[in-house]
């Protein structure tokens, strides 16, 4: 189960991980998923794509899809315009 | 070809080995459909048609808007008011007289999708909304077709080629993605960029260059930054549409 960063400080847990999120280095807490990501990070706009180290991922993969050490994670909003 | 007129036209593009006269003869004896005619679809048709592919087939259902002209540039002042369609035409016939130019004046839907699409070779997406996108992508299914398909949003864009059997579909990526609830703000030039890799993307179809396609692989382009980048696709064994095959 996800939990915050702030719980983890609490906790007195260490374990985080380091990401560059939409380009910005962020650490996180270790084991974190992409759905506990797109919540941390408040994105709340649900018509995302997201781009784990190049792979698109699906909705259907953010609970099971954990972000690593050195990983690269982009929430990108689609382009539907013409 | 026809002549040495024809020669001199296309002298530039067949001087690549990889056109040719063989190459050029295959883009005259093509048909492409495009769906819309607004920012991506103008310049998609326009490159199409000096090229030389031999016949474009064209849906929209709008008129020339003058809040259209910042980006396509197809329709110029004079055609405000006008049927895209009609204006189209008028263009694009005089770019390239040799083309055919067949246009509709319709909306595009699943009940009349398979009609404009049959004896096409490809089906490029000019559409600015989901709902179209929708019914072009199923139709590449049924028919076996490629579907070149193209997004703008403000500096940025997105390109990907969806081949049936060979890379997910448009609904492998988008099947739980809502409508905007209004367009994107838009920049012309960013519809240009978009709109020539669309083209591009086109005309190696029809050349058969198959393994330079973006199939599996979704092209980003940040105006701002100007950046471009690729993100690989799989796919999806849970797409409502082609169920990962």
């Amino acid at each position: 189960m996800w939990i915050s960063m702030e719980q983890y400080e609490e906790s007195g847990m260490k374990n985080t991980v380091t990401i560059t999120l939409n380009g910005f280095q962020e650490e996180v807490a270790q084991g974190s998923t992409v759905s506990s990501l797109i919540k941390y990070f408040q994105e709340l706009d649900k018509d995302l794509i997201v781009e784990h180290n190049g792979r698109f991922v699906y909705p259907g993969e953010y609970p099971r899809t954990v972000v690593d050490d050195g990983d690269r994670l982009e929430f990108i909003n689609p382009n539907f315009g013409g | 070809m026809q002549d040495q007129r024809d020669q001199l036209r296309y002298q530039r593009q067949m001087g690549l080995p990889e056109i040719g006269e063989q190459g050029q003869k295959r883009l005259a004896r093509s048909r492409v459909f495009v769906g819309g005619l607004g920012g991506l679809g103008s310049v998609i048709t326009t490159y199409l048609c000096a090229a030389g592919v031999g016949s474009l087939r064209i849906a929209d259902r709008d008129r020339v808007e003058i809040s259209n002209l910042n980006r396509q540039i197809l329709h110029w002042t004079k055609d405000v008011g006008r049927d895209k369609t009609v204006s189209a035409r008028e263009k694009l016939a005089a770019l390239n007289p040799d083309a055919e130019i067949e246009t509709h004046h319709l909306e595009i839907g699943p009940e009349n999708a398979a009609e404009l699409v049959q004896g096409c070779q490809v089906i490029v997406d000019g559409t600015d909304n989901l709902q179209t996108r929708r019914v072009l992508n199923r139709t590449s299914l049924d028919m076996d077709l490629p579907f070149v398909h193209g997004g703008i949003n403000g500096f940025n864009g997105m390109i990907s080629t969806f081949v049936p059997g060979r890379s997910p579909c448009f609904e492998c990526l988008f099947s739980e993605f809502g409508s905007p609830s209004s367009p994107p703000p838009v920049l012309g030039s960013v519809a240009g960029v978009v709109g020539s890799l669309q083209s591009l993307e086109v005309i190696k179809c029809l050349l058969g260059l198959m393994d330079g396609l973006l199939c599996g692989r979704l092209l980003f382009m940040q105006g701002q930054t100007m950046a471009f980048r690729e993100i690989s696709l799989e796919k999806n064994p849970d797409c409502p549409e082609c169920r990962g095959r």
